[in-house]
């Protein structure tokens, strides 16, 4: 089956007074009708800056897409004209934003916010739109649509303008959802619900969804497969469960390592990471995660790796996984 | 405690929404509200003005020159023998005309100018801002001065029509550079990105998204702008540039009364006091509209 979108080599760079900074070097991924992938990496990595190349919302300047293919539908998004593009945001992929304070015009009503994608992109009447902004907003799980499309995002708590923002993405039906942190900025009692949420919604809708996160717990229960971001590339990718289970980059072991588990005795301690992330101006020469982990060897510092398939349909990209050790297997076990 | 037994009595919420909000805290700015009576006042006056007083504003009696208050003259007459309240409540029209028509120029030119230089940024920007800076060098005297002797004869010179072309000219480069900086810093913002992800025009979202967020500082701003039109229009009238004689403008009756000021001092006092008396309620409600549309002062 094809793909329903298919990134491949992805280059996003940043000319900044520093130098530039390569945010996301060669990525490729790509996601099947329905499908839920998650890109995991702690901030910086260039999850969002990944997915936002996608759609082409990088500023231009300073950001700008080096190289690279975004097959969606047939069609090369990345060489598409301004007014094609614009008529694929919203109406093919949306996106949610992390910050649902933040994400809503304050001075327009919900229901105007709703209507808009509608009317511009589905050429509804304003009625039509209205009365389609009340479906969604009932379909968000908001209370009293009928009567809440009338009022403005401060009117809503948090979580409820999540949802509101959820509603907005799904308007026009888009065939793919970006979801950048969406949970970010609840707390976590309404993490879960909205979660759920965007689940049922894919499910029904058969809507992919591309789920930018850095909580690895939500990755396992949520998505199908999963493509680990270091340092502007992707450092090993497999279904969620054998990324999870048996990781196969030491990157993957360290964030694992690092979340709480309730599966696990209450003393163990938390392993954070050590030190920060590379410098994505001047990275390393070979591993970019070398200086930060603890099972590298003398080649590691010099050659950089490259994607290789170490287990079926596994992917990594560490010379060490890929002679066939996994030393931080054993170590979490 | 008052406060905390008004915490307990308020179960119910009430529906707010921006401008409502901006409402109910302008009417309880007393100065705001006193300014906003008396314009609201004078543009009764103004529009009623044939109703209020037997004369009009030209009609010239050699009878009763130069008199004082009676009861034939509520505000004594002019050398003219014209009577100066009648040419007050006429002089109304010319003041309150000038300072909300020039304003409709100044938004027609400054506001979409400013909103495509703040969204285009570059090129755009830096072309539309550098002739707002020309604009802003050139002195409002001098333009005025320029229309008339180019209009001189015609119709149209020393009309008013004339002074609002003149005064907008020149005013609007204040309310364009004020929305600029008003989007520059809104299109940033987040729900901008959101619009775009959705598909949005540049130039929907500056109209839909971005000029709703500026309109407090433009209204504002055009509130403090109107008292500063009309003492422009009494300023050049008094000089003798404004409208021409004999529509009557409160510049040039003081203009008429600083001539006679020992004399007949009164001459000069009302007009005087009708133009302080109006550029200050503009003053006051700009004052009240500016605190009631910050957010930031939202109790």
């Amino acid at each position: 089956m094809k793909p329903l979108l298919q990134v491949s080599n992805l280059t996003t760079h940043f000319d900044t007074q520093d130098g530039i900074v390569k945010a996301v070097e060669g990525v490729s991924y790509d996601v099947n009708v329905g499908e839920t992938i998650a890109l995991v990496g702690e901030s910086g990595c260039g999850k969002t800056v990944s997915a936002l190349s996608i759609v082409r919302l990088i500023a231009e300047p300073p950001g700008k897409i080096v190289s690279g293919e975004v097959f969606f539908e047939g069609a090369d998004l990345l060489k598409l004209s301004q007014d094609e593009i614009r008529k694929v945001r919203g109406a093919k992929i949306s996106m949610i934003f992390q910050e649902p304070l933040t994400s809503l015009n304050p001075v327009l009503t919900i229901g105007r916010q709703l209507s808009e994608g509608l009317e511009y992109h589905k050429q509804l009447s304003s009625q039509d739109a209205e009365r389609e902004a009340i479906n969604l907003l009932k379909m968000v799980g908001i209370p009293h649509p009928e009567t809440r499309i009338h009022d403005y995002p401060h009117q809503f708590s948090g979580g409820m303008r999540q949802r509101v923002m959820i509603a907005i993405a799904i308007a026009c039906k888009p065939p793919l959802v970006i979801a950048d942190e969406p949970t970010t900025a609840v707390d976590v009692t309404i993490q879960a619900q909205l979660l759920e949420l965007i689940k049922g919604i894919s499910r029904e809708y058969n809507t992919a969804l591309i789920l930018i996160t850095h909580n690895l717990g939500v990755v396992a229960r949520y998505a199908h497969r999963v493509f680990v971001m270091y340092a502007g590339k992707i450092v090993e990718y497999g279904t969620a469960l054998e990324v999870y289970h048996r990781p196969l980059h030491p990157y993957t072991a360290g964030l694992l390592a690092s979340v709480p588990r309730l599966d696990e005795p209450r003393k163990t301690r938390l392993l954070p990471i050590k030190d920060q992330p590379p410098d994505l101006i001047a990275l390393p020469p070979g591993c970019a995660f070398y200086a930060r982990c603890d099972h590298a060897n003398d080649g590691c510092g010099s050659k950089k790796p490259v994607l290789m398939e170490v287990a079926k349909g596994h992917f990594s990209a560490c010379w060490v996984a890929q002679k066939g050790l996994k030393p931080w297997q054993k170590k979490s076990s | 405690m008052a406060v905390a037994s008004q915490s307990i009595a308020v179960p119910v919420r009430a529906h707010h929404t921006l401008w409502g909000d901006a409402i109910v805290r302008l009417r309880r700015n007393k100065l705001a509200m006193a300014g906003l009576a008396f314009i609201i006042l004078l543009s009764v006056v103004a529009i009623l003005a044939p109703l209020l007083t037997p004369y009009g504003f030209a009609d010239q009696n050699y009878n009763d020159i130069l008199q004082g208050p009676s009861w034939k003259h509520l505000l004594g007459t002019d050398q003219l023998g014209r009577d100066t309240f009648a040419r007050l409540i006429y002089g109304a029209r010319t003041s309150l005309s000038v300072g909300i028509f020039t304003q409709f120029i100044v938004l027609c030119i400054g506001l979409p100018l400013g909103a495509i230089a703040g969204y285009a940024g570059g090129r755009t920007d830096n072309f539309i801002m550098r002739f707002v800076d020309v604009m802003y060098a050139f002195p409002d005297l001098l333009l005025v001065i320029l229309l008339s002797s180019v209009f001189y004869g015609t119709k149209f010179g020393g009309s008013i029509y004339m002074l609002f072309l003149a005064i907008g000219l020149v005013a609007w480069v204040n309310i364009s550079r004020l929305v600029r900086g008003q989007i520059l810093s809104l299109k940033t913002r987040d729900f901008v990105s959101a619009a775009r992800a959705m598909g949005g025009m540049g130039r929907y979202i500056t109209w839909r998204h971005l000029l709703p967020n500026a309109l407090g500082p433009v209204i504002v701003s055009v509130t403090f702008n109107i008292p500063r039109a009309i003492f422009t229009e009494a300023a050049l009238s008094y000089i003798g540039i404004g409208v021409k004689p004999p529509t009557p403008s409160w510049g040039a009756m003081i203009q008429d009364g600083f001539n006679l000021i020992f004399a007949k001092p009164y001459m000069l006092l009302f007009p005087a006091i009708a133009l302080a008396l109006l550029m200050l309620s503009f003053t006051f409600l700009g004052d009240g509209l500016r605190d009631a549309l910050d957010p930031k002062l939202r109790r």
